[in-house]
């Protein structure tokens, strides 16, 4: 049995339902989360702490958490805003689980958390004037204190200036290992994903729609939804290159197409196409090539080409490689 | 004095149509201070009847507060945190004593508490209303526990519920997160509505003489007074719980703004 094993979780609340979640998450993972908002990730965290009654049942071990109440699941929880108690200081709001669970050691642990989150300064202040970086690093040290078996984070990067998202990225990798966590992190944000993931699961309107390692869910997704969630572009039929067994559809990397300049053997495949519509962007062109019923759109550098090609209905020959195709 | 728009006619009307309704609240108080006289006022502050009924008013304005808040705050806090049948019947409910007059309200409790059935089963407990100090509490409650359940009401709904339901997962239960986490955070609310149902509670006088003539309320005394010796017995009385009620009035002001 899996350290974390989520059975059949369904829920229907105001309006939208989870359906019949399956999740086996392994001691140690680093699980993520990843949907669009409204997907229902964070009714899915709630869910998984006990804050939402539900359907199906909830294994840690071979213990089964679903039957418990939140305060006894022992599971940590950062929102998205934080949450902090605005009627506590700092120190009170990361010691607060001490009033009503036994913490081992609990002095020690407190400083550990403190200097490892750089909080010492901090300690005495009120919440109400805090930047978004220190209430979401109080937030976690008041989940870690409490010393929980499964740490939960929704969306915690959201609130966070982009600047300092990657060297907090990094943050949070440290402290689940350091702290010994099976974390589950929500996110919209793929690269997010990408960079912290163990495993990552997309959830879509309620359903978990695939689940796998970062590359398998990131680079191969299962269904054309996922796909687009996932940024893909220039998502056509594999009639298009000739294929009919391989799978349905097929995507191409915008920044893997070439415009051929002249007759040469640079592609696998290669089609005639007329300029729809080019714009400029900053170091690159943007290019909208309608091709039969499909459009491309490619992004040419703009190192390669003096000017953008600006004459509407221009014909051009694009082309890519088998290499780059990615089937869907 | 800055005003908001450059429009002389327009601020023009705002100031005068404002210093109407100031002079309409504020001359009657300053009239009873000025009207009667220090040596008249410091009798009446002397008077033993009017300082036994100010403190006895002041005490059980202060236990019907008591009771709301074991009784209103739940309520007020359902409310807020709940859908449920019949919620909007409930808020009406809470809010029809803000609109009915005293005396409806004083004959309603009468006929509920008095010799009734209902009075003699609280007769069986050693609680008697009609004559009693229950019943200038039940009275002051009735009429003014609305101040108190509706601000709590919307003091508890500005509390983010995710401040709650993180305090379960840190280990709290449902009572511990109430008191540690929904009560505390809604304190402005509830403080303002307490101190405001109490200062009404002080102020109660229909529903109260229905019930209760003896022991006298300062409001039931002031009245007494009035009807028995006239005017110049009872402004003293009235100046000196003018002033008291003032008094509670800048309280609820000064504990207000330290909270903001």
């Amino acid at each position: 049995m899996s350290y974390l094993s989520i059975r059949h979780l369904s829920n229907f609340v105001a309006g939208f339902s989870l359906k019949d979640i399956n999740l086996e998450i392994d001691r140690g993972e680093y699980f993520v989360l990843l949907g669009q908002s409204g997907s229902g990730k964070t009714r899915l965290l709630e869910a998984i702490a006990g804050l939402y009654k539900s359907e199906g049942t909830i294994f840690y071990k071979e213990d089964e958490i679903s039957k418990k109440n939140p305060e006894h699941r022992d599971i940590g929880f950062v929102y998205q805003d934080f949450a902090l108690f605005p009627n506590m200081n700092v120190e009170e709001n990361i010691i607060f689980a001490g009033r009503y669970r036994e913490i081992e050691e609990k002095e020690e642990h407190f400083k550990d958390i403190v200097d490892f989150l750089d909080l010492q300064d901090l300690l005495e202040r009120s919440i109400s004037d805090l930047s978004g970086g220190e209430k979401q690093r109080i937030a976690i040290a008041r989940a870690i204190y409490a010393k929980p078996k499964i740490l939960l984070l929704d969306e915690p990067l959201s609130a966070i200036d982009p600047t300092f998202r990657n060297s907090i990225m990094k943050k949070l990798k440290e402290i689940h290992r350091r702290y010994d966590l099976t974390t589950i992190h929500v996110t919209h944000n793929f690269r997010e994903a990408s960079y912290l993931a163990d495993k990552i699961a997309i959830i879509m309107d309620g359903s978990i729609e695939q689940v796998g390692s970062p590359d398998e869910v990131l680079n191969h997704p299962k269904t054309i939804d996922i796909a687009k969630f996932l940024g893909f572009k220039n998502i056509f039929s594999t009639y298009l290159i000739g294929k009919e067994s391989k799978a349905d559809y097929f995507s191409v990397d915008p920044n893997l197409i070439h415009i051929v300049k002249e007759q040469s053997d640079c592609c696998d495949y290669s089609f005639e196409g007329k300029v729809e519509e080019c714009m400029g962007i900053t170091d690159h062109f943007k290019l909208f090539v309608s091709v039969k019923e499909s459009q491309f759109f490619i992004k040419i550098p703009k190192r390669d080409y003096e000017s953008c090609l600006s004459k509407s209905k221009q014909s051009v020959t694009i082309g890519f490689n088998e290499k780059d195709v990615a089937y869907l | 004095m800055k005003l908001a728009y450059k429009n002389d006619t327009f601020n023009i009307t705002l100031i005068v149509l404002a210093i109407i309704i100031v002079f309409f609240l504020s001359v009657p108080i300053l009239k009873m201070f000025v009207g009667v006289g220090s040596d008249k006022l410091i009798d009446a502050i002397k008077d033993g009847e009017v300082i036994s009924s100010i403190l006895l008013t002041m005490k059980v304005s202060m236990w019907a507060m008591v009771f709301v808040i074991i009784t209103g705050l739940p309520l007020a806090y359902l409310i807020a945190r709940y859908d449920f049948f019949g919620k909007s019947f409930l808020e009406a409910i809470i809010d029809i004593p803000i609109m009915i007059p005293h005396t409806a309200a004083g004959i309603a409790l009468l006929s509920t508490f008095g010799d009734t059935g209902l009075g003699d089963f609280f007769k069986f407990f050693g609680i008697e209303f009609v004559g009693t100090e229950y019943g200038i509490m039940i009275a002051m409650m009735f009429l003014s526990a609305p101040f108190l359940i509706n601000a709590a009401k919307d003091g508890f709904r500005k509390v983010d519920p995710k401040l709650e339901k993180v305090a379960r997962t840190l280990g709290a239960n449902p009572f511990k997160v109430f008191f540690a986490i929904s009560i505390p955070n809604a304190r402005k609310d509830i403080v303002n509505g307490a101190l405001m149902m109490w200062s009404r509670g002080l102020g109660e006088f229909g529903a109260v003489i229905i019930l209760v003539y003896h022991p006298m309320t300062t409001p039931v005394l002031i009245f007494d007074r009035f009807s028995s010796y006239g005017l110049s017995y009872s402004a003293p009385v009235a100046a000196v719980i003018i002033g008291f009620s003032a008094m509670v009035f800048l309280i609820i002001r000064f504990i207000a703004n330290r909270f903001d």
